[in-house]
């Protein structure tokens, strides 16, 4: 095999928040805490860590204020209250927050342009509505879609997946297997804003549609979380308290086709999703078969469908197939438990940390009750296949 | 059929360099896809580069097309983020593919607008829509769409 990249990089320690509703604390006060908590989890001090990476979006479409530190925590802020001469602070721009920012930690460590990097990510749930807005007047990209009344998340996901719909013949009990599946898992966390609540199929199909054909449960819940994770070299990983989950590959999605903003059609998402697929097993320099557990993103239910489908789980438009009769049931022998984490629907707004989390704890050996046997190597997935990304995991380092 | 009554409430469109010739054109309920002068390849929205020869000098013209169009998707909204709009809940927003002998051998240009006819017509993949235009205030339309049936 060739000498690349992978597996030169391990995750060595991790930390995270409750998942709630409301943060009684400033965001800003959780991520500090979070982040020493992640570091001393990994044997480390805070003077060793010399990277920080980390994304700000807050994924709201209303008009509300961004204030490092309240509702959002930078890179640049989080290191000037733990180390104030790092190495490397960076942050990263664009969709696919969690596979963008691990990307660039591991470009980091294995170039040496740091010893210790954190990555982390700081969710925020601001006060009132998350998306409305009293913007009487838009330019720039908006100008083309919200005077026409095209605005915010739910249309946009509503479109693409009633063009899945349409095109497969997708039904409404298909999504309630995905949505009673990340609950069931999310209700069983101890950290999630939905411990002990699990949802019902009957209670998923009387929900009311808010853009048909997507309902209230089909979409995550918007939180205050911080999660934080520790990443050094492969060798250095050697020495430290926890078994090291190496990153074996990532891929990001690419330039999408140019469309309206927040305009999704289904066929585009597709085909830059094969691409990002191509790129990640590349990376990795390995394929689906050869990986243990898959852990697919889930912000709004019907990306797990497309996830599933631009991964090569299932052919395309056989996802809502995929996941009935127990197909996806982590409790079942015969199950592919692709939301084991929870997901965000079962633990809230947190991107795709649920998925990170999940596979490191499995690989790591660290799952406690939720341990599965005989996960060496593991995938997760954020955002869209189209501009989002992937990353891969190894117990062990095959390469360097 | 055009919507009658101002909607003085919902937000307007801020023309900028690359925009104004579009709107303009709305204005007078004329769609139009930008044009670049360079391989004449239509486009929407304009940009600054051209997607398809890349010519950092497009100069788009906006150029008339007969607005007809074929719907891909659909949602009916029920909760509106937008001012102006919650008096016209549910409304349906369609996603149309737009067709026609300008766009012969084009990539697919696909715009987003509301589809007038209201949230009970019959509405599939593949049905024939047209053009039509949003009067929201004395000097602003906006596209929107409707169901062009079987003339």
């Amino acid at each position: 095999m060739s000498m690349r990249g992978r597996d030169r990089v391990a995750i060595v320690g991790y930390a995270q928040s409750p998942v709630v509703r409301s943060a009684d604390r400033p965001l800003g006060a959780l991520a500090v805490d979070t982040a020493r908590a992640a570091i001393a989890d990994a044997g480390l001090e805070p003077a060793q860590v010399d990277g920080f990476v980390g994304a700000t979006l807050l994924p709201s479409s209303g008009g509300h204020a961004v204030t490092d530190g309240v509702s959002v925590v930078s890179a640049d802020w989080l290191a000037a209250r733990l180390n104030p001469n790092p190495r490397y602070a960076a942050g990263f721009q664009g969709l696919g927050q969690i596979p963008g920012s691990m990307a660039m930690a591991v470009n980091a460590v294995a170039t040496g342009a740091a010893d210790h990097v954190l990555v982390h990510r700081a969710l925020h749930n601001p006060r009132g509505s998350y998306h409305a807005t009293s913007a009487s007047e838009f330019g720039g990209p908006m100008q083309w879609t919200a005077p026409q009344g095209f605005f915010g998340p739910l249309a946009m996901i509503a479109l693409t997946y009633n063009e899945y719909v349409q095109r497969y013949g997708a039904s409404r009990e298909a999504l309630a297997e995905v949505v009673v599946e990340a609950r069931k898992n999310g209700a069983r966390l101890p950290w999630s804003y939905w411990s002990g609540r699990p949802l019902t199929t009957e209670q998923y199909l009387a929900e009311p549609m808010l853009d048909d054909p997507i309902c209230r449960f089909d979409c995550d819940i918007p939180v205050d979380g911080v999660a934080a994770f520790v990443l050094t070299t492969a060798e250095r990983a050697r020495d430290l308290p926890h078994r090291p989950v190496h990153v074996s590959g990532y891929a990001t999605g690419g330039p999408p086709k140019r469309r309206l903003p927040a305009h999704w059609p289904l066929d585009d998402l597709m085909a830059a999703g094969a691409g990002m697929a191509e790129r990640l097993w590349a990376s990795a320099g390995m394929g689906l078969d050869e990986i243990d557990l898959l852990q697919v993103y889930d912000g709004f239910s019907p990306l797990v469908y497309l996830w599933l489908e631009a991964l090569g789980r299932c052919p395309v438009g056989e996802a809502h197939r995929y996941v009935r009769d127990g197909g996806i049931d982590s409790d079942s022998a015969d199950g592919d438990p692709v939301l084991l984490s929870g997901g965000s629907l079962g633990n809230g707004r947190m991107h795709g940390v649920p998925q990170l989390l999940e596979c490191y704890l499995q690989v790591a050996g660290r799952a406690g009750e939720r341990q599965r046997e005989g996960v060496e190597t593991a995938l997760s997935c954020h955002s869209s296949p189209h501009l989002g990304g992937a990353l891969i995991y190894s117990a062990e380092a095959h390469q360097w | 059929m055009t919507a009658e009554h101002p909607l003085p409430h919902r937000p307007v469109p801020v023309p900028d360099e690359l925009s104004a010739a579009f709107w303009e054109a709305a204005a007078r309920h004329v769609l139009t896809l930008a044009k670049c002068s360079v391989c004449g390849t239509l486009t929407h929205p304009p940009d600054v580069v051209c997607d398809t020869c890349g010519s950092t000098d497009p100069r788009f013209t906006a150029t008339p097309v007969d607005g007809r169009g074929v719907v891909r998707s659909w949602t009916v909204v029920r909760q509106s983020f937008l001012p102006g709009f919650a008096e016209l809940l549910p409304l349906v927003l369609v996603d149309v593919e737009l067709v026609g002998p300008e766009l012969d051998g084009q990539p697919d240009v696909r715009l987003v607008g509301r589809l007038l006819d209201g949230v009970d017509a019959p509405l599939a993949a593949g049905s024939a829509v047209r053009v039509a235009f949003e009067q929201v205030r004395g000097d602003v339309a906006v596209p929107a769409f409707e169901l062009a049936g079987a003339s």
